[in-house]
């Protein structure tokens, strides 16, 4: 023996663990690999989190982050902002500029774009923007790009770029470099990039000096949300004194990440999946070490009779599978490190993170260690207990050809009584239920690892579903938000000039402050407060249809009615139909009853009132700032085209756009936000699947092994090569079937929970249930593929055996 | 008989009767045996299929418990043992040797034989490996102390399971068909090994069809139904019956 000279120094039991190591090669692949899935996923887990904790941790760190951001309508001056700096409760104020253009790459398209603004040195004070690559402070005539929206601007570094300012000037300035900024990223996810330019390229592209945004921190009690708010609330009210009215407001959790809530969905979402597979990774091993002690029955057997104990015995099945675990950390370590790598990179992509440090992490490889030792022995206790009581007689008299039990259970009579069939499919079928405890294993593995396969694309299916049901609310195809309210008349009339257009509609459009709001809290998935957005369109639009979850929708003779959107509900509890909001319009306090509640698209506070209510209040009748137009024919393409043919008559006609939405775009940007969470659930399945899969191939060995003398006994008695290929397929496929039903029946409850949970942290409202029909069937399929596989190389290898060999296995 | 002498006897069964629960229902495997066997006996029970003999050599053994009566060996009350003492009693007091040589497939011939003697913790050191050895070399192995059983033929197979049943120096050696499993000639081998061991103050018993090889022993026990019909010293004419 090679490897004797390094056993000598071991009991003979535990040189016995070690062969049986190393000679049943198969299985201790199966069985490693098994456990080395688990703990593989609980190293990537726990590692990506520690990574992007610290990622998160370090970025907004570096930043130094504000306590809150009050953005104007109209900017202000440095006076302002000092005399916001000297109030007692700030701390610190930093005034600062930004301001939407439109920008054009070589080629490209027009799209929206915000400016920010930076001192000649480019150093701010709170809410720092960080250099990245290239130049650094953006020089004069040129441009920084947030690094996470290079890709939008379509342009890179040393390319250039044209910029339309809201007044209609035109001016090309060059990508310089890039830049980091925390709070970009919203806005890239939305669409939005975001650029940087110093005070002298303001200036050359036509726009006043002045400030429009009022970076705070609070002078103590920063991480009080409660005294940020009354912070924040006695600002707002000295710059409204001073006639500023606030267009937006953000507020992040103190100390959080603006992506807070996001990262922590993803974090959960990684955390049940390195749980789950944790989980099933115990079955398998569990089911597993069931079937090894049914192969080791004689052993056992000789071994009680040579005077071995049942403690003794267990402790040599126990050694057994810790050295299971411990071959199987060789492989999950540096797989985990791996994953590690990969899915903190793909996370830090996805939330604009730089990654530091190291990847290898003690506690990390601690919690591995400890799960691939310790779990595969709590989870082998039982069948290791089970296996090692079973008396002298009992273990000796097994001839591995079951233990006589068949016939006595009530599906053994039913399984009985089925007729018709041929033997080898009756014989198939019995064998599947003749050991009740491992089906029961197998299968519920089976259906664990389809439940979570077809659930999380159920989730995705949700999504999607939920996307469409809301993006069904906009019947628009294309729409413009204007720099400041026009003309009604003026405005359709420069659109139904446009070819293609079908109909033009003129809507009121502006933001307001929620007075009823008991803190502007932020909403869940971005931890930001946002002003609430109101849209006036005419009574009976035919270009919003609204889902209504409650109360109803605004009729032609309602003037101070308002429907709005859950997310404004969360900013005023007890707020619902038949309540009254308070909102601050262009300055002016106004009442509105609550008549109907809509679920918004995203986190975003919305509000619908009637046109001419509103018109009234705002002092605009017959003014419109939001422009909404449907399509001769609608597409992707006519979209495109009639966005730039109304782009440049609007420019023509001396009207000033802020914002184009083509209705598509929107959508695939809506859908962007849960690109990172998609990505997940993806890498879950695909988990998932080698876990079941893993699962599937496992025990459909180890039941071809076991039967090897039962082989042979068929063989004898002249079973050909195809009878018993098709009495194991049976088997396998029966098991696979009935894993299948079951996992899918139950991939429906947990779908719904999983899309309840990710639609309520990432849209504070659940997901509409979307059921994946495609999931179900990949899933069967991919499950039949893997019976096929895994029942024929162990079932071609048992047919090989003669029947003498295979009479004589042990 | 040797129920007179000074010394207790080795095993003594009385009135043992084992009923098992079939799906047929209730069978008697033993019907009231009473058995004395002294130390140094060379024992064979012999028996149709059926007829009891192995249940007998289990209840000696210990592997199984009688449904009623009692059972002493080696001056313990079975009875009395639990099932971890009954596996410890078996490892230090008695030697087990199977028809199927019953081999740890995964451990050497010199591991197999050390392997009782790690359970009854006597150690996996030099002195162990080198009293497996010796009883390899009894049985004429020492040049196949490091193969694996797949590398040995069924005699031999069997030499490396009577030097296991050996390693603990228990007094009782019990054999279920040592032979049945082997030629002639390997069969002869393997029962000159046990006359050899008896001839040094072993005590055996052995279960077997086959009456010739009966014959080698001192003593040979007829069972048939669950009785013990005949229990002959061989070599001598009068034959003493008991039921």
């Amino acid at each position: 023996m090679r490897s004797g000279f390094r056993l000598a120094a071991l009991a003979p039991r535990w040189r016995k663990v070690v062969r049986d190591l190393s000679l049943a090669r198969a299985r201790t692949f199966m069985v490693v690999l098994s456990i080395a899935v688990g703990v593989f996923a609980i190293g990537t887990v726990a590692g990506t989190r520690q990574r992007i904790a610290r990622a998160l941790d370090d970025s907004f760190r570096a930043i130094q982050p504000s306590n809150a951001t009050l953005t104007t309508f109209t900017t202000f001056d440095d006076d302002l902002v000092s005399t916001v700096e000297r109030m007692p409760e700030v701390a610190e104020a930093e005034g600062r500029r930004s301001l939407f253009v439109r920008v054009r790459a070589a080629g490209g398209e027009w799209r929206n774009m915000q400016l920010n603004v930076l001192p000649k040195d480019g150093l701010t004070r709170l809410d720092r923007v960080l250099p990245h690559e290239g130049q650094w402070p953006p020089p004069r005539r040129a441009m920084v790009v947030e690094r996470s929206a290079l890709g939008l601007v379509g342009a890179g570094i040393g390319e250039d770029v044209t910029v339309r300012t809201p007044l209609g000037k035109e001016r090309t300035l060059r990508v310089v470099g890039t830049a980091f900024d925390v709070y970009a990223l919203i806005f890239t996810i939305d669409g939005t990039p975001w650029g940087y330019i110093d005070e002298d390229t303001l200036a050359w592209l036509g726009e006043g000096r002045g400030v429009n945004e009022l970076h705070l921190r609070a002078a103590e009690r920063a991480d009080d949300a409660g005294h940020i708010a009354d912070v924040v609330a006695a600002v707002r009210d000295k710059l409204e004194r001073d006639g500023r009215a606030i267009y937006y407001m953000t507020i992040p959790e103190p100390g959080k990440h603006p992506l807070d809530s996001t990262i922590q969905a993803m974090l959960l979402l990684l955390g049940a999946m390195g749980a789950l597979a944790l989980g099933l990774s115990g079955f398998l091993v569990a089911n597993t070490a069931a079937a090894i002690m049914a192969q080791e029955t004689r052993a056992i057997g000789i071994m009680k009779a040579i005077g071995a104990g049942q403690g003794q015995i267990g402790g040599l099945y126990a050694g057994l599978v810790l050295a299971y675990g411990a071959l199987s950390l060789g492989v999950a370590l540096p797989a985990g490190l791996a994953g590690t790598v990969w899915l903190s990179r793909l996370m830090a992509r996805y939330l604009n993170l730089d990654l530091h440090g190291g990847v290898i992490s003690l506690p990390v490889l601690a919690l591995q260690a400890a799960v691939a030792l310790l779990v595969p022995v709590i989870a082998a206790a039982v069948p290791i207990w089970l296996g090692t009581r079973i008396t002298v007689r009992e273990a000796l008299n097994s001839y591995g050809l079951g233990r006589g039990q068949f016939g006595r259970r009530r599906m053994d009579r039913l399984l009985e009584r089925l007729s018709g069939l041929s033997r080898p499919l009756l014989l198939g079928l019995r064998n599947t239920f003749r050991r009740p405890g491992r089906l029961m294993l197998t299968v519920i593995t089976l259906t664990i690892a389809g439940a979570m396969f077809v659930g999380v694309l159920h989730v995705r299916a949700s999504l999607g579903r939920t996307m469409d049901t809301l993006m069904q609310l906009y019947q628009y195809d294309v729409a413009i938000q204007l720099a400041r309210p026009y003309r009604l008349e003026r405005l359709l009339g420069v659109a139904q000039g446009v070819p293609g257009i079908r109909e033009a509609e003129g809507w009121g459009f502006t933001s307001a402050r929620h007075l009823g709001a008991e803190r502007p809290q932020g909403p869940s998935m971005l931890s930001l407060s946002v002003p609430l957005i109101v849209f006036a369109p005419p009574a009976q639009s035919t270009m919003l249809r609204v889902p209504i979850l409650r109360g109803r929708w605004l009729l032609p003779g309602d003037e101070r009615a308002a429907v709005v959107s859950t997310a404004v509900l969360d900013d005023q509890p007890g707020l619902d139909v038949g309540g009254t909001i308070r909102l601050k319009l262009e300055g002016r306090d106004t009442s509105w009853t609550v008549v109907g509640v809509t679920q918004g698209l995203g986190p975003t506070p919305l509000i619908y009132v009637n046109y001419l209510p509103f018109s009234k209040v705002v002092e605009a009748a017959g003014q419109a700032q939001w422009l909404s137009v449907t399509l001769i024919e609608p597409s992707e393409a006519a979209r495109q085209t009639a966005a730039k043919a109304l782009e440049s008559a609007f420019e023509r006609a001396g009207l000033r756009i802020s914002l184009v939405i083509k209705i598509d775009e929107e959508r695939r940007e809506a859908l962007a936000a849960f690109d990172g969470i998609i990505a997940l659930l993806l890498a879950m399945v695909g988990l998932m699947a080698i876990v079941g899969g893993l699962g599937l191939a496992g025990t459909t060995s180890l039941n071809v092994i076991e039967r090897t003398r039962e082989i042979g006994v068929m063989r004898a008695i002249g079973a050909g090569d195809g009878t018993l290929y098709q009495i194991i397929l049976v088997e396998t496929l029966t098991v696979a079937l009935l894993s299948w039903l079951l996992g899918t029946a139950l991939s429906l409850p947990l779908g719904w929970a999983l899309g309840r949970a990710i639609g309520q942290s990432l849209l504070g409202n659940p997901l509409s249930f979307g059921l994946s029909l495609g999931g179900a069937a990949v899933w069967l399929g991919l499950e039949v593929v893997l019976v096929l596989l895994c029942s024929w190389l162990p079932a071609r290898r048992a047919v090989r055996i003669s029947v003498r060999e295979a009479l004589a296995y042990d | 008989m040797t129920s007179a002498d000074p010394h207790p006897p080795l095993i003594l069964l009385s009135g043992v009767v084992k009923r098992f629960a079939t799906a047929a229902g209730e069978f008697e495997a033993l019907r009231g045996v009473d058995l004395t066997v002294d130390h140094g006996e060379f024992v064979a029970v012999v028996g149709k299929s059926g007829s009891g003999k192995s249940t007998l050599l289990n209840m000696i053994a210990g592997i199984d418990r009688p449904s009623e009566g009692s059972i002493a060996v080696h001056g313990s009350s079975l009875g009395q043992l639990s099932e971890a003492q009954l596996a410890r009693w078996r490892g230090l007091s008695l030697g087990i040797v199977f028809q199927f040589f019953q081999l740890m497939p995964t451990l050497t011939a010199l591991e197999n034989v050390q392997l009782p003697m790690d359970f009854a913790g006597r150690g996996a050191g030099p002195e162990a490996a080198g009293r497996a050895r010796e009883l390899l070399r009894r049985v004429g192995l020492a040049d196949q102390a490091d193969k694996l059983p797949a590398a040995l033929s069924g005699g031999e197979q069997q030499r490396v399971a009577i030097a296991r049943a050996l390693a603990n120096d228990p007094p009782l050696v019990v054999a279920d068909e040592p032979t049945g499993n082997l030629d002639s000639a390997t069969a002869d081998q393997i029962f000159r090994l046990f006359e050899q061991l008896v001839a040094v103050g072993k005590t055996i018993v052995f279960v077997t069809h086959d009456r010739d090889l009966a014959q080698r022993a001192s003593r040979v026990l007829e069972i048939a139904d669950g009785r013990i019909v005949g229990d002959h010293l061989v070599g001598l004419s009068a034959a003493s019956e008991t039921s």
